[in-house]
């Protein structure tokens, strides 16, 4: 069923099993070329651990992972990168000891060319690799995401907000296919949420990029706002798939949401 | 917008400005002075001890060099340092002695520039070999699989079987006039400090290099968060390996160096408490920082010879000390890494990185 229907991104039936924790039994879904595509979930509903599956750092026990037709779930995290996966995490993951403008550069890692032999040397075309990167990362990232005045500061010394960004601009560095985004807008307050929400449909809509997003999020709001489409997990099984709008009128995922109508009662009462 | 402090009216203009490793024209003009210091004035004007001082100092810095690489860079914590350099001395010196050289090679003195290379790769090899269990394990428990290397390497293969090739005993000699270079043979102190300068600087180049180019990001990025680097598209255990690899070909030059420095080679020259001194130098000199490497070699050596000065001078009123200096070198070593990690503990590089900040705002610092 690999290609059949033109998913860019398919998960056919996968489980995955932490001992006696059931966290994702047989899921599928499927994610169409340039769609903003959202996972919701209470906590503990499977949503990091699905992203991780697609990602390669978990390898689910059950089931096949298809990108591009292609089969990945045997895969390395590095080889899916080379392939186009690219992804942000939920507790910021970013190397804290260096500027900002070096972790960016790490996103471009895939795309230099330098081995050890020419990166020692450090002539000719190496320099001229590295201004060329440095060009892209300037023009294109630095100047999409409004980081230009943090370039030089060390991540580690950053506030929350403009280091979630900073792992949004590393992750955009490798010109990636899609990309998978964990609670981006976790921790943020208004304005970030706002101006990070923004940066996702820019992503998404901008002819330059035109990137695939699948997103794990909490906030309802944005979500809604901004998702072609939704599937909504509960205890690693999925319950529902659909628009927004279908979304927020299913009724198994307001009682995920919510607890069964006889619980609101009795807590009331 | 540059990761220096830049004077008032002085902007880069292009991104190979900001990718420079000397930014402004002091910079420059300071740099340009030291390799001057090192290169022209220090032969016109040491003398016989002090040659020896920065030969041991050179050799210091080429070891921790290689150490501040795997720790400093990579996260890779190794006790076995030692190990690798004595495959780089061995390998030389048995290419030296014992390798059927075509005579034309010898005449033109290129035996033993192609042995330090040849050392280099073969201590690289042998490191990433020890590397391999990095694939699976990191942090204390690297530090037992490297000190395996120590222990496999020095005390069992080198001292049971490789120092008794030729059959005499556990040293090896080499002639006079078998370490030479060119038309030149190494045999003076001026000649072998010549040596030690321009391996240094080359290893010091290289290294700074690569810290600048994509394979050194990727071992920085191992360093800081291994999971990250991995879901950037870094083969994580291929670049492990490669640390390993120049760490070890580092090792091999110093260890190949070492010859020209002794004429002789003993398993006693790398004791495993060697491969805790190069470690022990780059807490000093600072962890993840090529200054680091320098001031640290530089300060251990200095005061270690400060000591022994002190004990030769006390040892009339207290002649034990002269007995028991090991233990008091040990103790010393021991009590300058507790100040250090008590007082200072981003070390030295860190404490010039302050100063030159201070001078760089001084004298309206707001």
């Amino acid at each position: 069923m690999a290609v059949s229907n033109g998913f860019q991104l398919q998960v056919d039936n996968i489980s995955m099993a932490f001992g006696g924790v059931q966290a994702l039994s047989n899921i599928s879904f499927g994610v169409k070329k340039g769609e903003i595509f959202s996972i919701i979930g209470p906590n503990g509903a499977g949503k990091t651990v699905l992203l991780n599956c697609i990602n390669g750092l978990y390898h689910p026990q059950k089931g096949e992972i298809y990108f591009e037709g292609q089969p990945i779930s045997k895969l390395k995290p590095h080889k899916r990168a080379e392939m186009g996966i690219s992804r942000t995490f939920q507790k910021i993951e970013l190397f804290k000891g260096t500027t900002v403008l070096d972790n960016i550069r790490l996103g471009r890692h895939i795309h230099l060319k330098s081995g050890l032999i020419s990166g020692s040397i450090y002539a000719g075309k190496t320099a001229r690799e590295e201004i060329e990167h440095r060009d892209f990362i300037e023009r294109e990232i630095i100047d999409l995401l409004e980081i230009e005045h943090i370039r030089d500061k060390v991540v580690g010394m950053l506030p929350y907000g403009l280091q979630k960004r900073v792992e949004l601009a590393r992750a955009l560095a490798l010109n990636p296919k899609i990309i998978l985004l964990d609670e981006p807008l976790a921790g943020l307050n208004l304005e970030e949420v706002e101006d990070m929400a923004r940066f996702i449909l820019d992503i998404n809509e901008e002819e330059r990029w035109k990137t695939t997003c699948v997103l794990v999020e909490h906030d309802m709001g944005v979500v809604m706002d901004i998702s072609h489409r939704v599937i909504s997990l509960n205890f690693g099984e999925k319950i529902a798939e659909g628009t927004p709008a279908e979304i927020q009128s299913n009724p198994s995922v307001i009682k995920a949401y919510l607890g069964e109508v006889e619980d609101l009662y009795a807590t009331r009462r | 917008m540059s990761n220096v402090w830049l004077p008032c009216g002085l902007y880069h203009q292009k991104y190979s400005e900001d990718h420079g490793w000397w930014q402004t024209p002091v910079i420059k003009g300071k740099m340009i002075l030291l390799l001057v210091l090192v290169f022209i004035v220090f032969p016109f004007t040491l003398t016989g001890y002090w040659f020896g001082v920065a030969n041991m100092i050179g050799y210091t810095a080429m070891g921790a060099l290689g150490v501040q690489l795997l720790i400093g860079y990579a996260g890779l914590v190794t006790l076995g340092h030692a190990a690798f350099i004595a495959v780089g001395a061995y390998t030389s010196a048995l290419m030296i002695l014992h390798f059927p050289w075509p005579r034309f090679l010898i005449d033109w003195g290129l035996a033993y520039p192609i042995s330090i290379i040849i050392s280099g790769i073969l201590a690289g090899i042998w490191s990433v070999l020890f590397g391999l269990p990095s694939a699976k394990v990191k942090g204390f428990y690297l530090i037992l699989t490297t000190m395996a290397a120590q222990f496999i390497t020095v005390d069992f293969l080198i001292t049971q079987y490789i120092s008794q090739i030729g059959g005499r005993g556990q040293a090896f000699s080499l002639p006079p006039g078998t370490i030479k270079i060119g038309p030149w043979i190494i045999d003076g102190e001026l000649k072998t400090y010549l040596l030690m300068a321009v391996l240094l600087t080359l290893s010091v180049t290289v290294v700074a290099n690569l810290l600048r180019s994509k394979v050194g990001r990727a071992w920085i990025a191992i360093r800081d968060n291994d999971i990250a680097a991995e879901t950037i598209g870094i083969n994580i255990i291929w670049y492990k390996l490669l640390n390993f690899f120049v760490a070890g070909f580092i090792a091999g030059l110093a260890g190949a160096f070492w010859i020209s420095n002794t004429a002789a080679l003993s398993p006693e020259h790398f004791p495993w408490f060697w491969s805790l001194w190069l470690v022990g130098v780059i807490l000093i000199g600072g962890i993840g920082s090529i200054h680091g490497v320098i001031f640290g070699s530089i300060f251990m050596v200095i005061v270690m010879e400060l000591i022994q000065y002190g004990v030769m001078l006390l040892s009339d009123v207290y002649p034990d000390l002269m007995i028991k200096f090991l233990y008091i070198k040990e103790s010393v070593f021991g009590l300058v890494i507790c100040v250090f990690l008590i007082f200072e503990p981003r070390g030295l590089s860190y404490r010039w990185w302050q100063i030159k900040n201070y001078f760089n705002l001084w004298p309206f610092s707001y």
